[in-house]
């Protein structure tokens, strides 16, 4: 079939059938010879190019197209005569044609394109260049709106989370000290308490108390966000960690009438890792098992493995669902609501939990059986690996990552 | 010819040339320096592919496939675990692609044209070396098991199928993303390469 030079064709030697199917696709087809002199091309190409009625056929593809020559598009062209095909990505060069932009999309200087340039075999031998060109303006500037409103929310995001963690410190201070007043009007340091006005202190100071813990969770969690919790690496015992974290909620658990369990490997259990955090983890844990659990008992388990150190804390507590436990670790849930306004809470210590494993480069996960209990495991490495930045001198604890503490 | 008597050492460094064109030609592309090395190669046949790599790649992978004609023949495979073809991705076009941590289509076209510069590039290496032309089909980028992977690979029909395997390692912006090259074909084209050897050993 020969080509008409006012009807632009895929390639003289092409089939009816390739012509027309040419003529349909959504994208551009052009074929080159030897001398990279179009040998055709399809109409949505003839198209984008603006000069339908002209004759593209036997013009050279430099001739066509300005600063062609000594491109980078040229040399995926003569490699192809070399018997190579080029894959050519928008992302890396933009467009292969300097084609306009289509319509709708003028701040693009250029139709963004990706394309695929091949050689044209005829029996065993490169005879010419098959480029296949693709309009991807519409979706780059779709990803360009997306990466914008994605820098924006990790602005505003930032923004939320400095806000929380001044607002917090701010609030804390303040409370601070009216704990410690508090505690000089109990202490009788100013004169003797008439009962009722104890009791109404102790109610005032058990009120302030509870804020701190909620202004602390939060403080917590908004550093944690802002991605400024240091590590302090120290060798530690886990054994004694657990120990510690055991005593800390006998007097509760008592209180309750639960069982508090320790189950021990018999000797030291050594790791290194960032000692006061994983101390917030164990005491987060343990604080929801006793305060979530009515009736049984509360066990937390070490065992060494390999190279990790695994805590589990199991309750004999109500139990939540498949569901709830999917997202026990979002911040500001609370499994069950009721429970939040009956036990208090802001729905922060397992997001804290969670995030500050992942900081000791561990996990927290739950299993959970709905009217038999729950079980958190703890797992975290033997030793820290430091991959977060390089470790400053220090003789007791080594910060890795993170502000300075306090900050 | 039994595949013990290849020299591993000497393929060794018709890869280690490939990728060292591969490199030059993406950092060019992406505008930073990038090194791709090869820190091990195996040959084995397609058989035991499975059992060699379902310890090292898990879950799914990112491929890309170039199929090669002439007088060696075969498919060349680029091979990522889908996380990290999308580092890969993300740190070669610095955050412009896999916006949500997916492969989206550019990032998958981003993919294609990495594996195409490096399969050519180790490609034309064996081929300079036969003295033949290569003749490579249109990169097919995919999102495949390994089951899939090794029933995919496009092997002359009637030859003992033979597979090199590559690990390789990319880096950049001081962070390394770990990839695999498989070159599978027929025991015809590897004879080729294993006397062009022997026959450059000679010189």
């Amino acid at each position: 079939m020969k080509a008409r030079p006012d009807v632009p064709s895929i390639g003289a030697a092409a089939s009816p059938l390739l012509q027309e199917l040419g003529d349909v696709l959504e994208l551009g087809v052009l074929t080159l010879d030897r001398s990279l002199v179009v040998r055709g091309c399809n109409r949505w190409l003839a198209m984008a190019i603006g000069v339908a009625d002209t004759e593209l056929i036997g013009r050279s593809i430099f001739d066509i197209f300005d600063g062609l020559a000594g491109s980078p598009a040229e040399q995926a062209f003569r490699r192809a005569l070399n018997g190579v095909t080029t894959v050519w990505s928008q992302q890396f060069h933009g467009f292969l044609l300097p084609l306009p932009a289509p319509p709708g999309h003028e701040s693009f200087e250029r139709m963004q394109q990706s394309a695929r340039i091949a050689p044209v075999m005829r029996e065993g031998e490169v005879d010419g260049v098959l480029a296949l060109v693709q309009d991807v303006t519409e979706r780059v500037a779709r990803e360009q709106a997306l990466r914008r409103a994605l820098q924006a929310a990790e602005v505003a995001s930032q923004a939320k989370s400095d806000f929380l963690a001044a607002m917090s410190h701010e609030l804390r201070t303040p409370l601070g000290a009216i704990v410690g007043y508090m505690e000089l009007l109990l202490g009788d340091m100013v004169g003797a308490l008439e009962p009722l006005q104890r009791s109404y202190l102790g109610r005032v100071r058990a009120a302030a108390r509870h804020l701190i813990t909620i202004i602390e969770e939060i403080l917590s969690f908004s550093r944690l966000e802002a991605g400024k919790q240091p590590i302090y690496l120290e060798d530690a015992d886990a054994a004694e960690l657990a120990r510690d974290a055991k005593e800390l909620f006998e007097p509760q658990a008592t209180e309750k009438g639960l069982a508090l369990v320790l189950d021990l490997p018999s000797t030291v259990v050594p790791l290194r890792t960032d000692k006061t955090k994983l101390r917030q983890i164990l005491i987060n844990l343990l604080g929801n098992a006793v305060k979530f659990t009515d009736t049984g008992r509360v066990s937390l388990e070490l065992n060494a493995v390999n190279d990790r150190v695994v805590f589990r804390v199991r309750d004999t507590g109500s139990g939540i669902t498949a569901t709830d436990a999917a997202r026990i670790f979002d911040p500001f849930t609370q499994v069950d609501q009721s429970l939040k306004r009956v036990k208090g809470g802001t729905g922060l210590g397992l997001p804290v939990s969670q995030r500050l494993s992942r900081l000791l480069e561990g996990d927290l996960t739950v299993d959970s059986v709905v009217g038999e209990g729950t079980t958190f495991t703890l797992s975290l490495p033997v030793v820290i690996s430091a991959r977060s930045g390089a470790l400053p001198e220090s003789p007791r604890a080594t910060p890795i990552a993170g502000a300075p503490a306090g900050s | 010819m039994n595949i013990d008597a290849l020299d591993l050492d000497a393929l060794t460094e018709l890869f280690n040339i490939g990728l060292h064109r591969a490199a030059s030609s993406l950092s060019e592309l992406a505008g930073q320096r990038i090194i791709v090395d090869l820190p091990q190669l195996w040959v084995t046949p397609i058989e035991e592919m499975h059992g060699r790599l379902e310890r090292i790649m898990v879950g799914e992978l990112a491929t890309v496939h170039q199929i090669f004609k002439g007088r060696m023949t075969g498919d060349a495979v680029l091979v990522l675990e889908y996380d990290s073809a999308t580092r890969l991705a993300d740190l070669l076009t610095q955050g412009g692609v896999a916006l949500d941590g997916r492969l989206d289509q550019s990032a998958r076209e981003v993919l294609a044209e990495v594996g195409n510069v490096i399969l050519s590039s180790c490609l034309s290496v064996f081929g300079d070396m036969l003295k033949v032309s290569v003749t490579f089909s249109v990169p097919r980028m995919h999102v495949e098991s390994l089951e899939g992977l090794l029933r995919s690979l496009v092997i002359e029909q009637g030859d003992v199928r033979i597979a090199l395997l590559a690990a390789t390692r990319f880096r950049l912006t001081e962070q390394e993303v770990a990839g695999y090259l498989i070159i599978g074909l027929g025991l015809t084209s590897l004879t080729l390469i294993n006397g062009a050897l022997e026959a450059r050993a000679r010189e």
